[in-house]
Parts: C-alpha cells; structure tokens; sequence
C-alpha cells in the first residue's frame, strides 16, 4: 500500500512535514477523537465482559504486531511465533515467582515490568536462534524450521522441563497480587486494560519508527527482492536476525502482558494452533499493514465472541453446539480466511485505505 | 563525495585478472582480463550467452569465481560478499529490473543510500534526534540530486511495482545512483524500452559520466549497438566466455572477428539518425 493521498489543496514545505505522521488537521482531529475513545470512554462505560475482550484483543494485536513484521514486511513465513509468546510468558513468570527480589523492588512494584522487559529480550533472542536457518532456506522450507521453534519450545522444552520447576510439573500458579505494576496490583479486567492500551500504543510505536527509518526500509527490501537488498548493501542475513530478534522482543512483551490476565500459566495457553491464528489474522487483516495486525484483530476477536452469543440461546435447544463449540470456532476460523482469500486478498487494512483515499479525494475519482 | 582520494581520471578503477568461472562442466568465463580506468564508459558486448551477466554477477560479488583475482581500487575484493562491495562504491541495474514492488518510489531510492545511513535500530525505533534529521538530509539530498536529475517527481510516492516498465528502470538508475557509487554497473539498460525511453536513458548515463557532480565510472552491457558505440570510451567484446578483443569503438567496429561473431557483416552499428 502506497502512502494516501491528501486532500485537495494541502501543500507541505518542509520535508519535515511530508515525513510527518500526521499530516492534516483532520488526522489529528481523529487521533485526538481516538484517544478520548480508549482512555475516557471505553474504560468507564465498558462493563467486565466487554473489557475483557478488549483485553484479547490487544493480546492478540501484541501478538500479530511480530507475526506482521516476520511475515508481513521481512517476508519470513512463521507458523511459530506462539513459542515466543511462551518464552515471554514463562521468563517473566519465572522471574516473579523464583527471582530473589529485594523487598524494596517489590513494595515498589518494580518486579513485574522489569520482568517484561526481561521477557522481551529472552524472547528475542530465542527467536533469533530459529531465526539462523533463515540465512539458507526461505518459502515453504523457513515454515517448517519456525514449526520447530513451537514444537521445541513449547511441547518439548517448557512441558518436560520448564514445568518441572519446584516440583509442580503443571502449571505456574500466579498467586494474587504477585502482578504489580508500581503502586497498582493488577487484579481487575481494568486494569488489565489499562496496561494493554499502553503496550499496544507502545509497540505500535516503535514498529511504525521502525518501518520509516533505515531498518525497517531493508525488511522491506528483503521482502520484495532479496538479491537486490543485498547488491544494494543490505547485511540481508544481520537483518532478519534482527527482524527475529523484534518479532520475539514483541512477542514477549506480550507473552508477559497475557499473565497478568491468567491465575495460572501452562502450556497449553500456547499450542500451535494459536501461531496459526495469528497468521489467520494478519492475513484477513491485511498482509504488510500495521493496520492490518489491528483490525484483522478486532476482526477475529469480535467475530468469536458474537459466535458465541449467537450459540447461547440455541443451546437450550440445540445443547450439543454449546459441547461443539470449539469446532465451530475452528470451523469459522477456517471459513472467514476462506472468504478473505476470495473476496478480499488484501485484507481489510485495504479497503480502510481505500475509504480514507475516497473521501480525501471526493468528489473526483482520482 | 563519489571520487576517492588520489584517484585521477584514467586510473586503474576496477581489474579483472585471469578469472575463470565454470558451473559444473560448462565454462562461463575462461581467464578474462579487463581493466576499468577511472572516469570512462566502458561496454560489454557479446551474443546471448557469452557470459556478460556472469561477468556482472562476479564483479559485485554474486558469484564467485574459481580463479583469478579481482581489485577495486587496487585491493583485492574476491572474499567480499556484495553488500561490502556495495559499501566500497559497487552498484549496479539489472537486466530484468530487480525493484522492490511494494515500496514507493521514495523508498526505493533512500534504501539505496542504505549504506550512508548511520541511525541504528534503537534511534529508528524511538525516531527522534538522530534517526529523524538524517531522513530529513537524505531526503533532500535524494529530491535535489536524484529525483531532479531523473525527473521522476511526479511519481514519487507511487508503488513501483505499479509502474510502466520504463518508469521501473529509471527508478532502478535512480536507486542505484543514491549510493553514490563509484563504479555503475548497467545490465542492459536500455532493453525493452521505446525509442524516446532510449533517448532519455543514454541522456542519463552521459550525465552521470560526464557531470562533475557525479563523474561515475560506468561498466555498460548492452546490445543496442548504436548506444554503445556513441557513448562508450572502451568497448569489450565477449564470446563463448573469451574475450575477442578490448579496443575504442572504432577498432571493435572494423575488426574481422567481431564482426564474424556478432555485429554481423551488415551496417547495424550504424549510429541512430
């Protein structure tokens, strides 16, 4: 998607202004009118339930965000980045529960976000270990080593080992209160909330810096045409390391943000089916969009949920949709990436383009 | 910018010396000698096959050859993979234009100064201070030189991938320009274009070579005759991955085996009214 076009008669002077992000008053206006939405609206007049699927949807943008860059601008298949959600999870689990924390750190409710950042880096360097075979293979061939990365990590790696930590051998019970974040005990669906909005704006941030500064062009690059990338002095190797080592960074962030929505973190919080989803989003969302990550995940997440409204009143009749419900899902999983594959291959970050493009530009055509 | 120091106009730029290169049995290149001097527009010609893109491909580091040596600007560049050639002044065009599609035109050009870029991925990340005034230099470093000298404005923040054919390579010319390149490499750059595409093309490159600004030494490939011998100082002819002889345009016209092997007896090489 190229840049959208302005409106009829705005002219920029500086250079600075045509890098800006927002570039008219009424982007700004809108920005403005978003951010009153997601701090002073929905968080006051949202009732548990509907924060709480908010809350999966930010989990779910955190978690596309790096299937995004993998797949979507470096152009590096991944059907395992559910791995680095769980190394995420898991190191700062760890740390909470095992790390030997000063008192002081705790009273102050530093040992929660030191974990995350913590996590983050763990998950990016994991992710970066299976990113090396991406130096030799690419395509089908990078699918299946990043599956590795799922069945390594999670199955093998985290059940038979990591669970065994002090003798538990299940799952990490997260006590009350364990999840502080300064002076607030993370313990209500609001507070949750509050802490996804502002990693989601965060990582939001920083992948959009990324993609209009140096590194962010030679993902790009080495997506459209990688011998190219290389001739024109792109190190294409260092830079989808790096891209891994961003897409795992991401992917622990959110990992550890998801634990202070769970009493208890297991394995099977992370299958592989949830790498696969997250590619299912990005690709109804739109493929090579940050946009693309966040509809594609109010998309999934708001269809979910309304399924399941609908299933509810049947089940008084019909009981078995309700003990079937899981395949459902799955089914329409499948059926909704089907109907984007024919209808909309660009994902609905295209048709946003294309409704912002109409109205800058109408009433012409072009 | 683009000369490096003490190097004169008609200096040793780029040598290649008794390379070989062979892919299984079939020998590509047999013990080629060639040697770029500092300023000049030096051409490869040869029938389909000769080995003239191999030739490209073993200049700025996509393949390696099995023997012989290779120096830029007197040091010897076998090991170097190609990004680090590109870092030494090596660009190059295609044959078949090798843009990146989803990109905007802009875009492809500031990844051509990759390598002038200094912000790292933290700086990128937060885009402030450092990240955020070089992409305003190089912004206008690229409007100034490039997009001026290309006159592609119009187009600027279109998707290549979108764009006519003609419009693709000048992005390309324009994308390997950005790094300021001391040596230019141009696979065929001229293939596939209209006559007035042409026109503008053989402009550009005269501007490159000969502007001071630029005075970038160009390795040309091409099989439009009447280009070549208009624009190039030297003229190298290739077949079957020999060299047939390395000469001024004039000698390469009216030597026997040239003609025999490629030019063909007839008066192609005319230049174009």
């Amino acid at each position: 998607m190229s840049t959208t076009w302005l409106p009829c008669g705005v002219y920029h002077e500086t250079y600075a202004q045509d890098h800006a992000w927002w570039q008219t008053r009424f982007i700004c206006g809108k920005m403005v009118l978003l951010a009153v939405l997601l701090f002073g609206v929905i968080p006051f007049f949202a009732d548990s339930y509907e924060l709480s699927v908010c809350n999966q949807i930010g989990y779910t943008i955190l978690g596309a965000l790096g299937v995004q860059l993998l797949i979507g601008f470096c152009g590096q298949i991944t059907l395992g980045h559910a791995a680095f959600l769980a190394v995420g999870a898991y190191t700062s689990t760890l740390l909470i529960l095992e790390f030997p924390w000063p008192a002081w750190m705790m009273q102050w409710g530093l040992a929660y976000p030191i974990s995350i950042v913590a996590a983050a880096i763990v998950a990016g360097l994991w992710s970066v270990l299976f990113g090396l075979p991406s130096a030799r293979v690419k395509g089908f061939y990078l699918i299946l080593t990043t599956m590795a990365a799922q069945f390594i990590t999670v199955d093998f790696i985290i059940t038979q080992y990591i669970s065994q930590i002090g003798g538990r051998g299940q799952a990490f019970s997260l006590p009350p209160g364990t999840i502080k974040v300064g002076p607030w005990v993370i313990d209500s669906d609001l507070k949750v909330y509050f802490m996804m909005i502002v990693l989601v704006i965060g990582c939001v941030t920083v992948l959009a810096n990324l993609l209009r500064s140096r590194a962010g062009r030679a993902w790009v690059a080495i997506r459209d045409n990688d011998v190219s990338a290389e001739v024109m002095g792109i190190n294409v190797v260092k830079y989808k390391l790096l891209a891994f080592f961003v897409a795992g960074f991401i992917g622990g962030i959110a990992g550890a943000f998801w634990i202070s929505n769970l009493a208890a973190v297991s394995p099977e919080h992370f299958p592989w089916f949830w790498s696969l989803w997250l590619v299912g989003v990005i690709l109804i969302g739109g493929v090579g969009s940050i946009h693309g990550a966040i509809f594609g995940s109010i998309f999934m997440v708001a269809i979910m949920e309304l399924l399941q409204l609908a299933v509810m009143p049947l089940a008084d009749s019909f009981p078995k949709l309700l003990m079937d419900f899981l395949f459902i899902k799955e089914a329409a999983f499948g059926l909704a990436i089907c109907m984007f594959m024919i209808f909309e291959p660009n994902g609905l970050a295209y048709r946003w383009w294309q409704g912002k493009n109409y109205f800058n530009l109408w009433p012409f055509s072009y | 910018m683009g000369t490096a120091a003490g190097m004169k106009q008609g200096d040793e730029l780029l040598a290649l010396s008794d390379v070989h290169m062979h892919f299984g049995k079939v020998a590509a290149l047999s013990g080629i000698n060639l040697t770029i001097r500092k300023g000049e527009i030096h051409s490869v010609i040869g029938p389909n096959g000769a080995g003239k893109t191999v030739m490209m491909n073993i200049i700025n580091g996509l393949y390696r050859p099995q023997k012989g040596t290779i120096r830029f600007k007197g040091k010897r560049i076998n090991t170097l993979k190609p990004h680090a050639r590109a870092k030494l002044g090596i660009a190059r065009t295609f044959q078949k234009v090798e843009v990146f599609g989803g990109m905007t035109v802009l875009d492809n050009i500031r990844l051509g100064r990759h390598v002038h870029y200094r912000s790292g991925i933290l700086s990128g990340a937060v885009y402030l201070g450092r990240a955020k005034k070089e992409e305003i230099e190089h912004r206008a470093f690229i409007e100034e030189e490039i997009i001026d000298l290309l006159e592609i404005e119009q187009i600027r923040h279109k998707p290549v991938g979108m764009l006519p054919y003609g419009l693709q390579k000048r992005v390309e010319l324009g994308r390997a320009l950005a790094l300021e390149p001391e040596l230019l490499i141009l696979d065929e750059p001229l293939a596939g274009l209209n006559l007035e595409e042409v026109e503008d093309m053989a402009r550009f490159i005269l501007d490159i070579n000969e502007e001071k600004r630029w005075r970038v030494t160009c390795l040309l490939v091409e099989h439009d005759m009447g280009v070549v011998m208009d624009l190039s100082n030297r003229v190298f002819v290739l077949n079957f991955g020999n060299m047939i002889m390395d000469g001024t345009p004039e000698a390469v016209q009216n030597h026997p085996e040239v003609i025999k092997a490629y030019l063909g007896e007839e008066d192609l090489y005319a230049t174009r009214a």
